[in-house]
C-alpha cells in the first residue's frame, strides 16, 4: 500500500502518517489515535482499526493482543443528544 | 555513565513542558514515560486554557501568566497543536447568579482582566442557539485552548531537538538517594540506571506513588472527569460556553444550589461546552472520586446529555459519537505544587493541577525552571510568593 493511501477516511490519515507516529514512539492503536486522530471521527475506527494495528505488528514486530489492547467504549453506535439525554432532563 | 542535570518523571503535559523549558535553558535533561507521551490525564481532558474559572488574586495572575507564555511558545514550536484563541462565555441563569457574576467581573477587570457582562439580548444575539431563558452572560476574551495531545507532542519534539533523551515505556522503579540523602540515581524497571542529581516528579494522579519511592506522602487524588464527543456538525456555539452556576460556590455563595436533577448534583455535573478544530464538540463536564477507576458510566452520559440540552436545545438530534473519562489530580486547596522538598535535596514536585494542566502547564515549567536554576525567569509574578503558595510546605 503505498503512503499517501487515506486509511482513516472520517479525520482523512494516510499510511505515511500512521507510519511516522509509529515512528515517534506510538505502540498502540490508541497511542496511534491519540497522535493521528485515526478512529476518532464518526465510525469510531471501525474501517481503520484493523490497518492501523496491522501495520503496528508489521511495523514493531509485535502480536495483535499487544498492539490493540481491548478497551471498552461507549457509545457502540452514535446517539442523540436527545435519547441520551432524555431521562434526567428536567 | 552519562549524568543528566535532571530526569523528569511523568510525559504528560506538565512533563514535557517542564523538559522543554529546562532544555532550552542549556540543561541535559531525562524524560520517563510509563507508556506514550500524553497518554493520561492529558489524552483525557479538553485543552482549556483559562482565566475564566479562577478566583480574583493570585489564581487568575498565575493563569494569566501561563495564558501569556501560550502566546510565546506558540510562536516557537514546531509542530502543529491547533492553538485557537477564541475566548469564552459563561451563562446566567438567575438573578442571584447575575448579581455574584456583575460583582466578579468589576473585581477582574479592575485587576486589568477583560471581561465584561452580556444582557440578555447581547448574549442571544452572539449565540442564537441557546436555551431562551438564559438572563445573560459574562464574556471572557483572552481565553484559549489547544489540541492537548499535539500540544504535549509538540513540546517533546522541540525538547528532544534540544537534546532531550526520552525513556517513553519504561517506568522507575525507584529512586536511589547517596548518603547524605541527596538524589543520586533513578532506576528504571527495565533495570537501567541514569545518574542526577534532580529528579522532577510530574506524575500527575500516580505522583504519590513517586513520592513513596523517597518518602514522601503526596496529598493528590484521582478525581474522574467524563467528556462527551459530538459528531461533526454545523456550528451550536462560537467559542467555550459554560454555566455560571457551576462557578457560584467557588466565588462565595456556597449555600447556592442550582435547580437540577440529584442525578446531576450526584456526579458534580456542569455545562461545559468546548467547540474543537475538527469541527465538532466536546460537553462536559463531571466530578467524582472513584480512586483510579476510568471508565466511563452511562448515568453520567446521561446526565451530561441532560445538562447540554437545558442549555442548548437543538443539540437534542446531534449524535454522540464517544466517551471518555480522565483521572484529575486533585488537590484540597485547588493549587498545584509546583515545589522543591527540603527533606530531599533535588527531589522537586510539581503536580496536582486537577483540571487545569494544560492552561497552567507553561507557568509551571517557567517556576520549575526557576527553582532548579535558580534564574530570573522574566514572567510578571512575584515569584518568592508564588514559590511560597505552591509549594509542598504548606500541607504541614
Amino acid at each position: 500500500m503505498k503512503d499517501d493511501v487515506i486509511v482513516c477516511r472520517c479525520e482523512e490519515v494516510t499510511l505515511g502518517e500512521i507510519k511516522e507516529a509509529i515512528e515517534a514512539g506510538a505502540r498502540t492503536v490508541t497511542d496511534v489515535k491519540r497522535r493521528t486522530r485515526a478512529g476518532m471521527g464518526l465510525c469510531q475506527g471501525k474501517s481503520c482499526e484493523i490497518i492501523v494495528q496491522r501495520q503496528l505488528c508489521k511495523q514493531l514486530n509485535l502480536s495483535s493482543e499487544e498492539a490493540h489492547p481491548a478497551r471498552d467504549r461507549a457509545p457502540v453506535r452514535p446517539i442523540s443528544f436527545g435519547v441520551l439525554g432524555d431521562e434526567y432532563n428536567d | 555513565m552519562i549524568k543528566y542535570d535532571a530526569v523528569i518523571v511523568g510525559g504528560g503535559v506538565i512533563g514535557s513542558c517542564i523538559s522543554y523549558y529546562l532544555t532550552e535553558a542549556g540543561l541535559k535533561v531525562a524524560l520517563v514515560e510509563k507508556g506514550d507521551i500524553a497518554s493520561g490525564t492529558t489524552s483525557s481532558c479538553d485543552g482549556n486554557i483559562l482565566i475564566s474559572d479562577k478566583k480574583p488574586g493570585f489564581d487568575t495572575d498565575l493563569a494569566a501568566v501561563s495564558q501569556n507564555l501560550f502566546e510565546e511558545l506558540d510562536q516557537k514550536l514546531d509542530y502543529e497543536y491547533d492553538y485557537t484563541k477564541k475566548g469564552s462565555l459563561y451563562l446566567i441563569e438567575s438573578q442571584e447568579e447575575w448579581s455574584v457574576a456583575e460583582q466578579f467581573v468589576k473585581e477582574q477587570t479592575a485587576n486589568g482582566y477583560a471581561m465584561r457582562m452580556l444582557d440578555y439580548d447581547q448574549v442571544h444575539r452572539d449565540e442564537p442557539l441557546l436555551a431562551d431563558d438564559i438572563i445573560g452572560g459574562i464574556e471572557i476574551e483572552t481565553d484559549a485552548a489547544v489540541y492537548p495531545m499535539a500540544f504535549t507532542y509538540s513540546l517533546i519534539d522541540k525538547a528532544c531537538k534540544n537534546g532531550l533523551k526520552l525513556y517513553n515505556y519504561n517506568s522507575v522503579e525507584d529512586i536511589i538517594l547517596d548518603t547524605k540523602g541527596q538524589i543520586e540515581s533513578v532506576l528504571l524497571s527495565g533495570g537501567e540506571k541514569i545518574r542526577t542529581t534532580n529528579v522532577i516528579n510530574a506524575a500527575g494522579v500516580w505522583a504519590p506513588e513517586i513520592g513513596q519511592m523517597v518518602g514522601l506522602d503526596i496529598p493528590i487524588q484521582p478525581r474522574q472527569g467524563q467528556i462527551l464527543v459530538a459528531e461533526r456538525t454545523r456550528q451550536v456555539g462560537k467559542r467555550k460556553i459554560v454555566e455560571f452556576g457551576y462557578m457560584m460556590a467557588k466565588f462565595g455563595s456556597k449555600n447556592y444550589k442550582r435547580d437540577i436533577h440529584p442525578i446531576l448534583e450526584k456526579y458534580g455535573i456542569a455545562f461545559v461546552f468546548e467547540p474543537t478544530a475538527a469541527d465538532n464538540f466536546l460537553i462536559g463536564s463531571s466530578r467524582q472520586f472513584v480512586n483510579f477507576d476510568n471508565r466511563i458510566s452511562i448515568e453520567v452520559m446521561k446526565g451530561l446529555a441532560a445538562r447540554a440540552i437545558r442549555f442548548f436545545p437543538s443539540m437534542k438530534d446531534i449524535n454522540v459519537i464517544r466517551a471518555y473519562a480522565g483521572l484529575r489530580p486533585y488537590v484540597n486547596d485547588h493549587f498545584p505544587i509546583v515545589s522543591a522538598v527540603e527533606n530531599v535535596p533535588g527531589f522537586y514536585i510539581a503536580a496536582g493541577h486537577e483540571g487545569d494542566g494544560i492552561g497552567l502547564a507553561p507557568v509551571t515549567g517557567k517556576l520549575v525552571e526557576h527553582l532548579i536554576i535558580g534564574n530570573d525567569i522574566n514572567i510578571p509574578l512575584d515569584l518568592d510568593f508564588a514559590v511560597q503558595k505552591l509549594s509542598f510546605n504548606r500541607f504541614f
